[in-house]
This record gives structure tokens, C-alpha cells and sequence, in this order.
């Protein structure tokens, strides 16, 4: 039966940003799909949180807070993953976000939040795979899911460290489906549009105006699609992202509701 | 010319040449040191006059001129026109495709015979105007096709299905027939054209286009002078090494999500 390609039971996810907004969002649809949940996040409250609604789907959830721009606490969340459930089979790299320094003119940005940009969208993604590539190599089965943003496709105004982030997150999951498609890893990526609890910073909330389908996503709506990149269902797909945002990026040189009538001549 | 710009010796058929970005483009052509030859798209009264102007601007600026009836639509009077230009004009080594026959309708509301018009002269026209002058280049060992596409091809627009598909059309027929020639001497590229002033379509009605200049980052539309740079440039030596690409010339249009 298809459905049963979808299902993860007896598998193990990882999910960084697990806390909150769309991390946690993952991590309850895979739990729903069967697949037990390494929840990690910097605020151990919120990931109790997610813990719960977890254990409540009936799944275990290990909660391990880390800052995923530290390449020692990363190492040691892989560990303890591995320790505690013996497994790695899917890594969701959704930890990211605005920081300090976002949507102020490029003039103003200190060497420090450029780097706290980049370490937090970038390195921290870097970071997770290398933790734990060696392990899904080792048994040549794994599921990496990275993610992005519109704005690693696209500009933004005053977007700098986390446009450019999330573009080489984009091209990062190229890379890594290419260097291990031979193992039997399948590396892909969401880019997500606009979410407005995903704390994607210096967006204003404009109520979906200025989104095709006339809403922002609703955080419920990634969980599916996680589910299908961390499946079976998705084994032959690698390499590529896949944008979850309302419509916006099949268009966007118009606005919104610009809806012409041009009869033919000649 | 030191950067390989000078387009002397040259002779450029630009079909489409009679609206506002044809005829920057023929001049420019000119300008940089080509023979033109102004085609129409269909051989209106209306678009002969407006090619007939172009050529007599094409001289003004001394060089040797053609105004050509062209229907691209119909593959005799592209196999004469093409002949007739190399009879005239003695060569043929770039081809500008502005062929643009702008339709934008309710998807459910457009009938056959209109889906069949549009993608007859903006995808069809495209491939037999190429063909033909193609074979020239080809026996010459040196040519330039440039298909000058709008954002339509690029990325949705709201009731651009037909023109839209058509449009896109051209552009992939652009990367393919690079490769199909890439050792040939014979370049293909595109130029992305922005939302664009003095044309025919969508932009033609202040109100829709009063919202597009709000809405682009260069808070402008195109001007057609805007495209003739990228054009000259790709039909120049200077681009020797460049085919299959699409060059955007949209003030920043596809940057922004």
C-alpha cells in the first residue's frame, strides 16, 4: 500500500529548532508517522513542550538542549542521541532564524552579527551533518532534511547574513546529495515561505496580501512534507529543494491580484 | 575595437523591429556598426509603416537598411524573407527575435483557435524564423541568435497561461539549441525583457502600470533603450563564449521573493 511507504515507525528523527514554530511542527508529523524524536533546541522549556506532545502521540522523545552553533554541543547531541536510541535515521537541519544585525543597512552590521548570522543558518546545518554523516554512512540508509527559505532564493532589503545562509544551505544540500547518493542518503530542502511564528525576522506580518493563495502558511502545513522527504515514499529524490510558500515564487514580478486582459491583434 | 563591441560588417535581421523595443534595438544594432534589416511579425499595414521608419532610422544613422513584410507564422515568407536579406544585404550573422503577440485571458475563457494564434507566432514564428536563418550561420560558421523574452516566460503572471507557455517555450528552445550548436560557431542566448513602457499589453493602462512601478524594486519600468546593450553585446565577438543563457534586464524583478 503507498500510505505504508510514508510511514516511519521504528525510525529515529532529529530536529534542531525542535522548540517551537515549524521545528516543532516536524517533529510532531514525523512522531504521527511512527518515527521516535531527538527534539533539541537552546530553551529546554520549549523543548519539554514539544516532549510532551510528542510522548502523547505515543512516540519517545529524547530532549537534548544544545546550540547548534557550538560544533561540541552538536557532537554531543549526536551522541546522545546515539546512546539513548541506538539510531540516527533522519536529521531535520531547522534550527535558523533572524539575529542580531538583520534588516539594518549593510554599513552597520558588525563583524560579530555577520558571524552570529552565518553560524546560526550556515555553519550550525554544517555542523549536524558532519556530527552525523559518518553513522547513516555506516549503515547506508539516512534521510537529511534542510531548511532554507524563500530568501535563499531570492533577495530581501537588508537581508544579508541570513539570505546569504540560507542560499548556501541551498546549494550545501546539492553537495551533500551528490558526495552521498552512493550511500543510500538522500540529502534534500524546504524552503519555506512565510510562516509568521517561524521567526523568520525583519518580516512584517501583512496578513498573506501579498501571497498568491491569500494566507501565510500554517506551521500544521511543513509537517506533511517532512514526512515524505524522511519516507521511503522519497528515496529516489535528492538534491533538491522544494519551496512550500503559497505560490509566492511561481510568480513574484507582479503584485498580487494584478490580473491583466489582453485581447489578441492582428 | 579593443572589446570586441564594434559590430561592423555585420548584418542583423530583427524581426519584430516596428514597437518601441525593436526599433532600440535596430538602431542600436546600427549604432554599433551593423547592416539591419526591419521585419515585421505580420505583415500588417500598420507594422510594414512602422519598419519602414525603423529602416529609414537605421540609415539616418548610415548604415545600409531593409525593411521586410514578414509573417512568421508562415514559412514561405520566412524562407523569401531570410533570402532576400542575404540577397540585399549580402550576409546574414545575427538574428533578433522580438516576436511578441501579447495575450493575456481567464484561462477557462480562452478558446482554441486564440491558444493556437499565440503560440503559432510567439513559439512557432521563433523556431521557423531560427531555422531558416540558422542554416546561413550555420554554413558561415559564425552567427548569433538573441530571442528577446519577456518575464512572462520567466515566471507566472495571472491570465498569461497561453503567452506565458509560448514564451517559456522560446526560452527553453533557447538552451537546447545552444547546446545543438555550442561547437558551431553559433551562439544562442535570450534577453529577459522587463515590464517594459511604450508597448503593446499589459503595461498599456496607467492604473496597471501605476501599481508595477510601486511594485518594482527600480520603482520604474523598463524604457525599450533599456535591452539594447545586452543586445549588442551578445551579438558582438565579445560574447564568443557565452550560449544557452538567459540575460534579465529587469531592474532587479526576479531578485525579490
Amino acid at each position: 500500500m503507498i500510505l505504508d511507504r510514508f510511514r516511519l515507525d521504528g525510525r529515529v528523527a532529529v530536529v534542531t529548532g525542535a522548540g517551537r514554530g515549524l521545528g516543532r511542527a516536524m517533529a510532531l508529523a514525523l512522531a504521527a508517522a511512527g518515527a521516535d524524536v531527538v527534539a533539541a533546541a537552546r530553551t529546554a522549556s520549549q523543548l519539554e513542550e514539544t516532549a510532551a506532545a510528542v510522548q502523547a502521540l505515543g512516540r519517545r522523545c529524547l530532549t537534548v538542549p544544545t546550540d547548534v552553533t557550538r560544533p561540541d554541543q552538536v557532537d554531543r547531541l549526536v551522541r546522545t542521541a546515539l546512546a539513548e536510541l541506538g539510531r540516527i535515521d533522519v536529521l531535520v537541519n531547522n534550527a535558523g532564524g533572524g539575529t542580531a544585525g538583520m534588516g539594518k543597512p549593510i554599513q552597520e552590521i558588525t563583524d560579530e552579527e555577520w558571524r552570529l548570522g552565518i553560524d546560526t543558518n550556515l555553519s550550525s546545518v554544517f555542523y549536524c551533518c558532519r556530527a552525523v554523516v559518518p553513522h547513516m554512512q555506516e549503515r547506508r540508509r539516512g534521510k537529511i532534511i534542510n531548511v532554507a527559505s524563500g530568501y535563499g532564493l531570492r533577495g530581501g532589503r537588508h537581508n544579508y547574513m541570513y539570505a546569504a545562509a540560507k542560499a548556501a544551505v541551498v546549494n550545501i544540500t546539492r553537495s551533500l546529495a551528490l558526495t552521498l547518493a552512493g550511500d543510500n542518503i538522500q540529502v534534500t530542502c524546504i524552503a519555506p515561505g512565510f510562516f509568521p511564528h517561524s521567526e523568520q525576522a525583519g518580516q512584517r506580518i501583512r496578513g498573506g496580501a501579498y501571497i498568491p493563495v491569500g494566507r501565510p502558511g500554517r506551521d500544521e502545513e511543513i509537517g506533511p512534507l517532512a514526512v515524505y522527504l524522511a519516507s521511503d515514499a522519497s528515496d529516489h529524490l535528492t538534491g533538491e529543494t522544494i519551496v512550500l510558500d503559497g505560490g509566492g515564487l511561481a510568480g513574484g514580478v507582479t503584485p498580487t491580484g494584478w490580473a491583466p486582459r489582453v485581447a489578441l491583434e492582428g | 575595437m579593443a572589446t570586441g563591441l564594434d559590430l561592423t560588417g555585420r548584418v542583423a535581421l530583427v524581426v519584430g523591429a516596428g514597437n518601441a523595443v525593436g526599433r532600440a534595438v535596430a538602431v542600436a544594432l546600427a549604432e554599433a556598426g551593423a547592416d539591419v534589416a526591419a521585419a515585421t511579425v505580420t505583415p500588417t499595414t500598420e507594422q510594414e509603416f512602422a519598419a519602414n521608419s525603423v529602416a529609414n532610422e537605421v540609415w539616418a544613422v548610415g548604415r545600409r537598411n531593409l525593411a521586410l513584410p514578414l509573417d512568421v507564422t508562415d514559412p514561405e515568407s520566412v524562407r523569401a524573407g531570410v533570402e532576400r536579406v542575404a540577397a540585399e544585404l549580402g550576409r546574414l550573422d545575427i538574428l533578433v527575435n522580438n516576436v511578441d503577440l501579447p495575450y493575456y485571458q481567464p484561462f477557462t475563457e480562452i478558446p482554441r483557435e486564440a491558444l493556437s494564434r499565440v503560440l503559432a507566432v510567439n513559439l512557432e514564428g521563433v523556431f521557423l524564423v531560427t531555422q531558416e536563418a540558422g542554416r546561413r550561420m550555420l554554413e558561415a560558421g559564425w552567427g548569433r541568435v538573441i530571442n528577446l523574452v519577456p518575464l512572462a516566460g520567466e515566471r507566472g503572471v495571472v491570465h498569461g497561461t497561453a503567452y506565458g507557455a509560448a514564451k517559456a517555450g522560446v526560452l527553453n528552445l533557447t538552451r537546447s539549441l545552444a547546446l545543438e550548436w555550442a561547437r558551431r560557431g553559433v551562439t544562442v542566448n535570450a534577453v529577459g525583457l522587463g515590464w517594459t513602457t511604450g508597448l503593446p499589453g499589459p503595461t498599456d493602462h496607467p492604473d496597471r502600470r501605476a501599481e508595477l512601478e510601486r511594485y518594482l524594486p527600480a520603482r520604474r519600468l523598463a524604457e525599450p533603450g533599456d535591452f539594447a546593450g545586452a543586445v549588442v553585446y551578445l551579438a558582438s565577438e565579445a560574447a564568443a563564449f557565452m550560449t544557452g543563457q538567459v540575460l534579465n534586464v529587469e531592474g532587479g524583478a526576479l531578485s525579490h521573493v
